[in-house]
């Protein structure tokens, strides 16, 4: 069995896991970092590169603005202490992550060059953006993983926590390319492993390794996850050919000011779409076709026309092509040129794209479990009930800053657990090859994703979400029951089975804390309770692990 | 309806030669090559081993060879008597799967990045070439080095143009401060014949934009 000591192991390789990283070694911890790809290639990659800086004070925006657009488009989930670390701290994120190799828009004189539409539910333009997409962010990740002395393990995939008195000590892992196991052990774990969009497959447009590991680790270990029901929807996905289902195709910033969502019958269902929320047009287009309004591939159309026929049609197509260029070769190649011309409608469908919920913790990135931080999509209470456009990527390095400094302080304190506390859970790794059950972690993996979509997706009711309950309680019970090829060097179906635990935790926080939301609130939207609840205050829904299971309380929302 | 494709099958744990091993799938008209070897996997082999990501051409995690081409899977349409093997010239892991470790081992080995930058003051002037951007547009699926008729992982796997791409991003960057030039040459750089092989998917022309910014008027370059 492979062993390494540290200081601060970091899980996962995104921008928050990587600014985490650098973070802890700079403040002077020996790190290392186990990544389920190779480093780099988490959401961050297939980002837009869109992010938000500091507000732009001479052009009258303020932090107090940025911090107010934030919790109304959240609908006031929001912890607001995160809430102010993230506007406060833009710059700094935004510097050093340029200091990692990457260059933001400046213009001529270096200034940080904003964007001249901002994306929904801004009122002023924070964000920059970036030479290219996410991989042109991603190259400076590397580049500055590569200028530390960080222990890198890449195709590394971790079961489970390790635990000592309640507290987390490292991780149990899998080194996915020769199949052996690994003890990670260490005095501060940071958990940096992504949200969990894949939940969703193939609705989503997120990276496959992004399937909830973050809040299952999170979940076992006794950390509590806020918001779960929250998951995002970018309200315009592609829906067909079936390769492409799931591909985004934008946000309500791309509409124009002039486009409109159409149903089968041609009829008008939204305009104005430019300033909304993705929670709220994800909302329109989830109940039209509750209503029947759907197109014959499942989705509405979204007709850009109107903005090429008004007078400031060429500069909608000068901004478009340039902000989300990138992303209309999808388009095309899903719809054809006219389509990524704007000349006709697309098909459109919400797609899960980011978990606003995740693990509770403070403003370093402090869960409740001594030695366990979160950062990026796996710390939940920074967005609330809705992120807005161009805040994630400053969330990741604002709070992956926050967390490496945390993480790297506080290991000073603590000693290094020995390896036994890693035997058990070793042990459980080894007995995947051959194991000789009747269920393909795969068929499980599916079952899991295709009920996620159908019974706690963009719109959900009472009675669809308990249903959910009973049949994620039966594919747990299922998921005892593996059969695995008698291999170890990269097999897929022993990284399936890994996660598989991770998924069944994480889709049962989403549906227990969805039926506990007895309203509508930000990305989640309850049939049966279409509003919100205004009898008692706005109430966060915590979750964590009981035994085998999930239970839930509420506490009041805000300071 | 349904097609037949061979999928080179590989596993160097278990020593041997590669086999070809023959498939019938389903297929419609824009099945992707991705999605084919997912059905495979998760409807008749379990033990095939292939990588995947975005599914839209953007992460680079799933260029493969298809019929001797390198191709980005999931933007490949599958065809009858198609031939899916791994990238040419990698060392193979198992099956489709390329060990990909090395590239991030050369980061370090070539200093591969900007000195630290320390405090620094606003606003400051950062000029980025047009070239400079379109080098940054890598995605890494590593076909270059595929299609290098000179590349040979073996004896020097950093020897080749995913390796040059990045000395170039470097060469370009306002803060760099290594003579990129000289790592290249003394690489074995000047050595590149000029045959504009390096393809790359996504239409970065690596001769232009990287080999002849570090080779220049290098004396022993045609």
């Amino acid at each position: 069995m492979e062993v390494r000591k540290t200081d601060v192991l970091v899980i996962g390789s995104g921008g928050a896991g990587v600014m985490a990283a650098v973070e802890a070694e700079r403040a002077g911890a020996s790190v290392v970092v186990a990544s389920k790809e190779p480093l780099g290639y988490g959401d961050t990659r297939i980002a837009l590169g869109v992010m938000s800086t500091s507000p732009d004070t001479a052009a009258g925006d303020s932090e107090e603005d940025f911090v107010e657009d934030m919790i109304r488009g959240g609908e006031y989930l929001n912890d607001p202490k995160l809430v102010r670390a993230l506007a406060g701290d833009a710059m700094d994120a935004t510097l050093t992550f340029e200091g990692f190799g990457h260059i933001f828009s400046r213009d001529a004189e270096g200034v940080l060059t904003r964007m001249a539409v901002p994306p929904g539910g801004h009122r002023a333009s924070r964000a920059v953006s970036s030479p290219w997409l996410g991989v042109s962010m991603c190259h400076a990740m590397r580049a500055a993983v590569a200028r530390s002395r960080i222990e890198v393990l890449e195709e590394t995939v971790c079961s489970e926590l390790l635990m000592r008195d309640g507290g987390v000590v490292g991780a149990a892992a899998l080194r996915m390319m020769s199949g052996e196991p690994a003890a990670l052990l260490a005095k501060s774990t940071v958990v940096a492993a992504g949200g969990g969009g894949t939940l969703y497959y193939p609705h989503t447009d997120c990276m496959p390794a992004v399937v909830g590991d973050s809040f299952g680790l999170g979940l076992k270990a006794g950390a509590e996850l806020v918001d779960m029901e929250q998951v995002q929807f970018l309200p315009f996905g592609i829906t067909h050919p079936p390769a492409l289902l799931g591909i985004p195709c934008g946000e309500p910033s791309m509409a124009g000011p002039f486009g409109r969502l159409l149903n089968n019958k041609g009829e008008v269902v939204l305009e104005n779409i430019m300033p909304m929320t993705r929670a709220q047009v994800a909302r329109v287009i989830v109940e039209e076709i509750q209503k029947g309004g759907a197109t014959e591939h499942g989705g509405l159309l979204l007709d850009l026309t109107p903005n090429l026929d008004s007078p400031d049609g060429e500069f909608f197509v000068m901004m478009l092509k340039k902000f989300a260029g990138p992303f209309l070769d999808g388009v095309g190649k899903a719809y054809g040129k006219e389509a990524s011309d704007f000349k006709v409608p697309w098909d459109v469908l919400p797609t899960a794209h980011y978990n606003m919920g995740g693990i509770k913790s403070d403003a370093s990135c402090r869960s409740r479990v001594a030695g366990l931080y979160a950062c990026g999509q796996a710390q939940g209470g920074v967005m609330g009930g809705n992120r807005l456009g161009s805040t994630s990527l400053t969330e990741i390095f604002v709070f992956g800053k926050r967390a490496g400094r945390a993480a790297a302080r506080e290991a000073a304190g603590r000693t290094s657990p020995d390896e036994t506390v890693a035997g058990e859970a070793i042990d459980r790794l080894r007995s995947f090859p051959g194991s000789n059950g009747n269920h393909r972690p795969i068929e499980l993996k599916r079952r899991l994703q295709t009920l996620m979509w159908e019974k706690v997706g963009p719109l959900r009711d009472g009675e669809g979400l308990k249903q959910a309950l009973e049949e994620i309680e039966s594919i747990r019970k299922e998921a005892r029951d593996l059969r695995i090829t008698d291999f170890c060097r990269c097999n897929q179906e022993i990284t399936d089975a890994i996660e598989l635990p991770h998924m069944i935790a994480a889709a049962e926080a989403i549906a227990i804390s969805a039926l506990e939301r007895r309203e509508s609130r930000g990305a989640h939207v309850r049939a049966d309770f279409p509003e919100h609840d205004t009898e008692k205050p706005v109430q966060n829904v915590l979750v964590e692990m009981a035994g085998d299971a999930c239970r839930t309380r509420c506490m009041e929302a805000g300071e | 309806m349904s097609i037949h494709i061979s999928i080179r099958r590989y596993d160097p744990g278990k020593g041997g030669e590669p086999v070809w091993v023959d498939y019938e799938v389903p297929a419609h008209e824009r099945t992707t090559v991705l999605e084919t070897l997912t059905n495979i996997y998760e409807n008749q082999d379990p033990t095939l081993a292939f990588r995947f990501g975005c599914r839209f051409d953007k992460c680079g995690l799933c260029a493969v060879e298809v019929n001797g081409k390198p191709r980005m899977a999931c933007y490949t349409d599958v065809k009858e008597g198609m031939k899916i093997g791994p990238l040419a010239g990698m060392p193979v892991v198992r099956d489709l799967v390329i060990d990909r470790a090395s590239f991030f081992e050369a980061l370090r080995e070539l200093e591969l990045y900007i000195p630290e930058q320390g405090e620094r003051s606003e606003p400051r002037v950062m000029e980025q070439s047009e070239a400079h951007k379109k080098l940054l547009s890598c995605v890494e699926c590593l076909a270059c080095n595929a299609t290098c008729p000179a590349y040979d992982f073996e004896k020097n796997p950093l020897l080749g143009p995913y390796v040059v791409v990045k000395l170039a991003q470097l060469h370009l960057d306002p803060r760099n401060e290594i003579d990129r030039r000289k790592q290249a040459r003394d690489l074995g750089l000047g050595d590149c014949g000029g045959c504009k092989k390096c393809y790359c998917i996504h239409g970065i022309n690596i001769r232009k934009l990287a080999v002849e910014p570090l080779v220049g008027d290098w004396p022993g370059q045609a």
